[in-house]
């Protein structure tokens, strides 16, 4: 079986990224592999739209690829980067769509018959519950809940993605974090808590 | 599991966040081979500069370009003003003088 992507490579996505603007293939390709469905993902978990969430991404990294060449090692981090960008791009789609709705298109996968099929069931089921309940925060609080529970990135990091302050993402994550709660608190006997009262 | 423990409320929180971490939305292949073809797609050409945006530019901008303009302008001024040459018959048979081996190898070849 061909494998087109190879993503073993252990090297910085900023080493790699210099290779890529000297003209070097594999480091598109490992960068590609590596990169793509983390921005993919991220856009997803702040669209709600699979369709949007690839424009996005694919927008992203051809922002990346433009970038480059000016890429100063040591300024930045290329997540960081990629981080804000995409978030910018989901921030500008939500305002162009402003009093729409956003889709969701969560579908899960199709389950299967092997061993630990209610688990799995179980814990997309929660995976998708739990990307409607962030749709229906409010923008800052879901990406700094995002950035923070889910891509697991510190606060300071965060705030330079968000260009806020420490506190300031604490805050949203924390309102965000009570918000979801009581999203999800009224699903509890449907995602398998129906014991915990 | 009383929700006012806030302990217990992100442990529980936390299980949705894991479910999410295990279970990403993950990307087509159609878009795995976009960006692929987008990063070996060769850079835009640099537009074509204008030569004397070049020139310009090579000098160092504007005020370069018009200092080397006056010097220059100085320069023909210079050698077409002077109402007689700098140097007489009698100077330019001294400069032929001071190397006179030259001369001869010169004329030696003969």
């Amino acid at each position: 079986m061909v494998m087109p992507f190879d993503d073993s490579d252990t090297t910085p996505d900023e080493a790699l990224l210099a290779d890529f603007a000297r003209g070097d293939p594999s480091a598109a390709r490992a960068l590609t592999l590596r990169l793509t469905p983390r921005v993919f993902a991220h856009a997803y978990r702040l669209l709600g739209n699979r369709a949007e969430a690839e424009e996005v991404a694919q927008e992203a990294m051809l922002r990346l690829w433009r970038q480059a060449p000016d890429w100063r090692e040591g300024e930045a981090k290329v997540s960081t980067w990629l981080y804000r960008v995409t978030a910018n791009l989901c921030i500008d789609r939500r305002r162009r769509a402003k009093g729409g709705t956003v889709p969701l298109d969560a579908v899960p996968e199709p389950p299967d018959a092997q061993p630990g099929v209610a688990e799995r069931m179980q814990a997309r089921d929660r995976a998708a519950a739990l990307q409607a309940a962030l749709s229906d925060l409010p923008e800052r609080q879901r990406q700094a809940v995002v950035l923070r529970h889910i891509e697991g990135l510190a606060n300071p990091e965060i705030a330079a993605i968000m260009g806020a302050s420490v506190e300031a993402v604490e805050s949203l994550t924390t309102r965000g974090r009570r918000a979801l709660a009581a999203a999800l608190g009224t699903r509890k006997e449907e995602l398998g808590y129906a014991d915990e009262r | 599991m009383p929700m006012s423990d806030d302990k217990h409320e992100a442990a529980w929180l936390e299980t949705f966040f894991e479910a999410a971490r295990a279970h990403p939305a993950a990307p087509s292949p159609a878009l795995m081979t976009a960006v692929l073809r987008a990063a070996e797609a060769p850079p835009p050409a640099p537009p074509r500069v204008p030569l004397m945006a070049r020139l310009r530019d090579a000098f160092g901008g504007w005020p370069a370009m018009a200092g080397l303009a006056t010097a220059a302008a100085v320069g023909v001024w210079i050698g077409t003003a002077l109402p007689e040459p700098a140097t007489g018959a009698s100077e330019a048979v001294w400069l032929v003088d001071i190397a006179p081996e030259l001369a001869f190898d010169l004329a030696g070849d003969f």
